[in-house]
């Protein structure tokens, strides 16, 4: 094991050296604009894609995409896919840079909005006059505190239990609806010696911070979640300690391994059948065998309180651009057609399946898994995103440490509550 | 006799914890997907298939990584050897004034971390129009060997005897030519240590490619294998296998100069 971990954890370390930064170019005296002579001939009628989907499918996904797009005519597209890993470290950098590449795949909701609060983000609103039929809910995150439209989204996708068929058959549990069925599925679960909840967190922490927002968007609902994770809430606060009590219920439930490998390995440990239930995005799929995806099920997180509206987890996909974009009209152009059916039809025809049109007239895969999560997600009276995306990715590695720390030592909750706040206080000051 | 077969059992142990994760690498990257997918990374190997060299080699575009690899590193090794060497030339054979300053400030340049003169980097190549260019990533590292093979180079042909200039200066050579005719070839040994390592370190830099690279068709072998690792979920096998590719033209580096190496470390080592 440690052969390949260990490196990968230096070039991490390595990288999250370089976001910082990255990060470090946004602070205004060090983005000084460096103008580039000879670059400065507007390019006519190209649009630069700088992509982060760089795994196999999701690259040709792009790239048929792309190659529908310039087949409408119109400013030609050019796809630049970068490694993920480079491009989330490089992005602040891209944005700043005096000649930025046009149009980006990224997140929608604050992450976005943090760019547009440094002014680096074109205003997209023209573009929203053709997608009146878009759902308040992704207009809402497409809109910048400033009130500008700076985001089409494209797609999301969504969290939630997932489990085999065939072991859930055989152990003879069905999928639980409430909090209390969950915990007896659980302890049927372990009766047959099988950790029942699954986890992957080493080198993937943040994977624990689904737990957290599912369980508060379930305790204490949706408004007070993006509350907290705004800044305006505290983490010391008694309805956040609820949260964790809650947890601690389950977490003699939770694979003990799981804190060793990583979210991928996590799946295939579900896969194998030795953990029961898996709280994970659809992107798991992706590491998954082919013949064993028609036994995946899922089941929605337990209602804990029916009083509190039903809020779900549906992290949104799409583009923004750069400000310094030339040809205006040609990238918005661009970003109108992203943001029709057809488009987003083509990329999820192509990609794994699992993502699902932002556009609520595309059609998404026709599996019954896929259309089951629609169904959930449509049915949600709030839509949160996840953890980093709803506040910040620097607010993230906090969570990550809280969160695995409470794992492991559940019972100096208070501290551990105590220096996450001391910590958030620190990120939302910067 | 005991002492003997200890020492070989032990020391054998010792090789194999140290091979082990390129074996393993080696193992992952002839197992298929679906086998790593099902039966996790730690196994044995259920499957075997040549399948991840092939989409290491076509999807990840491996080869015009290695191509653009190879076109940075080739050039920077040559250029800043070059370079170095006349520079260390000037400086061991000649007294020129603070020359010792001069080559303390150039080895100070090594000192530094590299990571806090990233944004200066980009900056700066992006305002004389450099930016996303192998030229750009050439000159990085020819600017940042210089110092360090200058140090190298000059301790060693400070130490080439004195009459041997004496004579060619005697026999009519002017600097030059003692530079390229006499000098240049007594120093071979340490250029050929220096160039073996220089090729391997430019070679496996991932930091400068991607302060000066955005183009993913102009980027080098390193930040390629990167790009085969998905936004959640990454291909094991294939990145082994591209790993594999990636490191053989170092390995096969490290064969020819192998000598040179062990020799390069003992540069300046006994004065």
């Amino acid at each position: 094991m440690t052969g390949l971990a260990m490196p990968l954890s230096d070039r991490r370390t390595f990288l999250k050296g370089l976001g910082v930064l990255g990060a470090a170019t946004l602070v205004p005296g060090c983005a000084t604009s460096s103008k580039s002579p000879g670059s400065g001939s507007a390019p006519t009628g190209q649009v630069a894609l700088q992509s982060n989907l760089s795994s196999e499918q999701a690259k040709a996904a792009m790239e048929k995409l792309v190659a529908a797009y310039n087949k409408t005519g119109g400013s030609q597209v050019k796809l630049n896919t970068v490694a993920s890993e480079i491009f989330r470290t490089q992005l602040p950098t891209y944005l700043t840079s005096a000649n930025p590449p046009d149009v980006y795949t990224w997140y929608a909701g604050s992450v976005a909005d943090s760019y547009a609060k440094k002014d680096l983000l074109l205003d997209v609103s023209s573009v929203w006059d053709s997608m009146g039929n878009y759902s308040k809910a992704m207009q809402t995150l497409s809109t910048s505190s400033a009130g500008q439209k700076i985001f089409v989204p494209t797609s999301y996708y969504w969290w939630g239990m997932f489990y085999r068929k065939s072991n859930f058959a055989k152990w003879g549990v069905t999928p639980p609806k409430t909090w209390d069925e969950f915990v007896a599925v659980c302890k049927t679960i372990q009766g047959k010696g099988i950790p029942p909840i699954g986890i992957g967190l080493g080198d993937t922490p943040w994977v624990a911070s689904a737990w957290f927002d599912y369980l508060n968007i379930r305790i204490n609902g949706a408004p007070f979640h993006r509350q907290l994770l705004a800044g305006q809430g505290n983490f010391t606060d008694p309805k956040v300690k609820a949260v964790f009590t809650k947890w601690r219920e389950v977490l003699p439930y939770f694979d003990p391994k799981g804190k060793s490998f990583p979210f991928q390995e996590a799946t295939s440990a579900l896969l194998a059948g030795k953990t029961g239930m898996f709280l994970i995005g659809t992107f798991f799929a992706d590491s998954a065998p082919k013949d064993a995806l028609d036994d995946i099920d899922f089941f929605q997180f337990p209602i804990i309180d029916p009083a509190v509206p039903v809020a779900e987890e549906a992290p949104t996909d799409g583009y923004f651009a750069s400000k310094k974009v030339q040809d205006v009209d040609g990238v918005k152009k661009f970003l109108s057609w992203l943001a029709t059916a057809e488009a987003q039809e083509i990329y999820v025809q192509n990609s794994s399946g699992t993502a699902i049109p932002a556009n609520p007239d595309g059609k998404s895969a026709d599996t019954p898994l896929v259309q089951k999560g629609k169904a959930m997600i449509e049915g949600a009276a709030e839509i949160t995103q996840f953890f980093n995306r709803d506040s910040s990715d620097a607010l993230q590695p906090t969570a990550d440490a809280a969160l695995t720390k409470f794992l492991d030592k559940p019972d100096q909750i208070d501290k551990i509550l105590k220096d996450w706040q001391a910590a958030a206080e620190k990120v939302f000051k910067a | 006799m005991i002492r003997r077969v200890g020492y070989h059992v032990a020391m054998g142990l010792v090789s194999f914890l140290w091979v082990a994760p390129i074996l393993w690498v080696i193992v992952i990257s002839f197992r298929s997907f679906d086998d790593v997918a099902a039966n996790g990374l730690g196994s044995l190997p259920h499957s075997f298939t040549f399948s991840t060299y092939k989409s290491a080699w076509e999807d990840a575009d491996e080869f015009r990584a290695l191509i653009n690899s190879l076109l940075v590193t080739i050039p920077a090794v040559l250029l800043s050897l070059g370079l170095a060497s006349v520079a260390a030339y000037g400086l061991a054979r000649y007294s020129i004034p603070f020359r010792r300053t001069i080559l303390l400030l150039m080895l100070m340049g090594n000192l530094l971390p590299p990571q806090i003169l990233l944004i200066p980097i980009s900056r700066f190549v992006e305002l004389i129009g450099y930016y996303d260019t192998l030229i750009a990533l050439i000159a990085v590292h020819v600017g940042f060997g210089l110092g360090f093979y200058t140090f190298v180079l000059h301790g060693f042909m400070r130490d080439l005897p004195r009459e041997i200039q004496e004579a060619a200066t005697i026999d009519g050579a002017g600097p030059g030519k003692i530079y390229s005719a006499v000098i240049l070839p007594l120093t071979r040994p340490a250029l050929a240590a220096l160039g073996a390592l220089s090729f391997t370190w430019i070679f496996n830099d991932l930091l400068w490619s991607i302060t000066v690279i955005r183009s993913g068709e102009k980027m080098p072998v390193t930040p390629a294998l990167l790009g085969l690792q998905g936004l959640f979920v990454s291909s094991w096998n294939v990145i082994a296998a591209g790993t594999v590719i990636a490191a053989v033209p170092t390995v096969a580096v490290f064969l020819r100069f192998q000598k040179h190496f062990v020799g390069g470390l003992a540069i300046g080592a006994v004065k």
